[in-house]
């Protein structure tokens, strides 16, 4: 029981249990002692540590480490921590206990050593990051948490199915490797994750939930929903070829929707789906290289973009907006948040010192080493992106552009500055000591980040795409728009669904129910009294005096004639 | 922009190109790396076709009005 109550998962969830119990001022403090707790546990259980239990005939393997899960669970609770001081600031309960739940399910999910135990945390992220959105309480939010869950269950659904299906096949119900066979149990298992990892065209609920979330909320949900869908991917599909190419479609696709977007957050939110893509084609290439360059790049990749989700919901605490229309010129009023926010930019930009520059590069050149040119360069192009929109436009139509704003600005609590400070150190100490990550990865490294050529190649790309944006940067200027994507085929469907589904069958419904009322009522009159029309010559009250003497001739008639038939026969 | 940054980002442009034909001249590891500042023109081509894609899809298929969903 006390081994149960070790699991960095349970830790956390516990936690949310506990938090409704402490007095509101020291909640906040409160929060961060879990995954403080949860780190530790991480660092210290060995490989092969494992936590078993027995339900009905299967034995739930509750906790399982390696050098892959472990990597990912520093990272998860190390970002429950500094998302936890960003959030510091803020009192709702509600919030606080669902962030922890969440954080912990997707530790759960990290250290998960069975399926169905993966599963009972898969659904449980998916519903407790719901509540992030929601608390927003917006009419936006309030949609978009909606679609948000029916697309997660969905998801969940899928996953469900396909476990179950794999259970019934090969009885196995472990987190292991599946070879590439294209099986209804293993197609239905990785759509079900591709939902939970944003691939394309499944990704539509990232886009539109994720800006929509609270400040605080949106620096959760950048870290867990998507990377520990790419650590499932990593544990169960390596070397699937189907995500080399819908990696690099999802790469290109993210950093297109960024430069069309306007919203500072909507922007992050496709570049999510952007950087996943470089995780999902690593993933696809299969090769050890490219599964450590996968989850480094998840490493890396959870820092600085929490760090830039911090910065922009800083941006959007103080200014009350996320629109890059409203925002410009604010650099003078806010300079700190720019410099750590361009920390995070110039990370997942893949610039030499920074963290992003020793992931990103290991997942280009694997794809590189194993000669597959094609998706090499549609990911250079899409790193090309990435500095565009995140490092460039993003950053110039928020702090620049205008001389001055006269926005009115609130002033930011100082637990924010703490936290993205936290992330953007870790960014750089990455950057400048890459062997501190790649001593926790998978598999043994032998990959030098910092060679003269790599370094030649980064620069050339990083000038000369400065050069183009500042050419072209009046084609990117703010207007307030709503750009679409498959998401409308539900939203704007929507009406139409209802139509068919609810109001026709609802109306349909109701015509039967006219009928069938309709029909029991003649039937009750009709039946009131029978001898109305079997017998035409009968009246209302149907007495034998009242029948008329035509009426008595013709039936003694028909009794004589009854009669004289019988007693012939008979005799 | 000052013309001062300009020099600077001109001057690191520059570094690079020597180290590319000092360093690397013989390295030929994929079939780009016989074309001289390949990497500084992919970066200007992507750039440039990513901002006009984008556009040319923003403007013909996906931008609506902001109000559209509601």
């Amino acid at each position: 029981m006390i081994e149960f109550l070790t699991i960095p998962g349970v830790i956390l969830i516990v936690g949310a249990l506990v938090l409704p119990l402490i007095p509101e001022k020291l909640r906040p403090s409160v929060f961060l002692l879990f995954p403080i707790a949860a780190l530790f546990m991480v660092f210290t259980r060995p490989d092969g540590f494992s936590v078993t239990t027995e339900l009905l005939n299967y034995e739930l393997v509750l906790m399982q480490v390696d050098s892959l899960s472990r990597v990912f669970g520093i990272i998860f609770a190390i970002t429950a921590f500094v998302a936890g001081v960003y959030a510091y600031h803020m009192k709702e309960l509600g919030q606080q206990s669902n962030a922890l739940l969440y954080a912990g399910s997707a530790l759960g999910v990290t250290f998960a050593g069975d399926l169905l135990t993966l599963i009972i945390y898969w659904e449980l992220m998916a519903v407790s990051s719901t509540w992030l959105i929601w608390a927003r309480r917006t009419k936006e939010s309030d949609g978009a948490g909606m679609r948000y869950l029916i697309y997660h269950v969905l998801g969940g659904g899928l996953l469900l199915a396909g476990i179950l299906w794999h259970l019934a096949t090969t009885g196995s119900l472990a987190v292991e490797t599946i070879a590439q066979e294209y099986s209804i149990a293993n197609v239905l298992m990785l759509l079900g994750v591709c939902v939970n990892a944003a691939v394309i065209p499944l990704h539509t609920w990232l886009a539109d939930a994720y800006p929509k979330a609270t400040i605080t909320g949106a620096v959760f949900m950048s870290a867990f929903t998507t990377k520990s869908a790419v650590y499932v991917l990593i544990r169960m599909f390596p070397g699937w070829e189907v995500l080399i190419w819908f990696g690099a479609a999802m790469a290109i696709y993210g950093v297109l929707y960024a430069v069309i977007c306007k919203d500072i957050r909507e922007i992050l939110a496709y570049h999510i789906i952007s950087q996943v893509g470089f995780m999902v084609c690593g993933i696809g290439i299969g090769t050890e290289m490219a599964l450590n360059g996968a989850t480094a790049h998840a490493y890396s990749h959870i820092l600085y973009k929490s760090l830039l989700f911090m910065g922009t919901g800083a941006v959007l605490y103080a200014a009350g907006t996320s629109k890059m229309i409203h925002l410009g010129g604010l650099f003078k009023k806010m300079p700190y948040t720019f410099g750590l926010y361009m920390v995070g930019a110039l990370s997942i930009s893949g610039i030499p010192l920074f963290n992003g520059f020793i992931s990103k590069g290991m997942t280009i050149s694997a794809a590189g080493y194993v000669g597959n040119e094609a998706a090499m360069l549609l990911l250079l192009a899409a790193s090309v992106g990435t500095w565009l929109s995140v490092g460039l436009k993003l950053p110039y139509y928020t702090w620049f552009d205008k001389t001055d704003n006269d926005i009115e600005l609130k002033k930011l609590p100082v637990n924010m500055y703490i936290a993205m400070g936290i992330a953007a150190f870790a960014c750089i100490f990455y950057g400048l000591f890459p062997g501190a990550l790649y001593a926790y990865l998978p598999f043994e490294v032998d990959y030098q980040p910092y060679t003269i050529y790599h370094l030649v190649e980064v620069m050339q790309i990083t000038l000369l795409t400065f050069l183009g944006f500042w050419l072209l940067k009046k084609k990117m200027a703010p207007e307030l728009i709503t750009a679409l994507d498959v998401d409308w085929f539900y939203r704007k469907a929507a009406p139409a669904t209802r139509l068919i589904f609810v109001q026709k069958v609802d109306a349909f419904y109701d015509r039967v129910e006219d009928g069938i009322l309709a029909t029991a009522g003649y039937l009750t009159k009709k039946f009131r009294n029978p001898m109305l029309w079997l017998n035409p010559f009968t009246d209302e009250k149907n007495e034998a005096s009242n029948y008329s003497p035509a009426m008595d001739v013709v039936m003694s008639f028909i009794l004589l004639g009854f009669l004289v038939f019988a007693l012939i026969y008979f005799i | 922009m000052k013309k001062i940054h300009w020099i600077i980002l001109g001057v690191l442009f520059v570094i690079t190109l020597g180290f590319e034909f000092t360093t690397l001249a013989d390295y030929d590891s994929h079939w780009w790396n016989a074309i001289p500042a390949f990497y500084a023109i992919f970066g200007f081509v992507c750039c440039v076709a990513i901002v006009y894609v984008a556009k040319f899809i923003a403007k013909n298929i996906v931008n609506r009005d902001i109000n559209y969903y509601d």
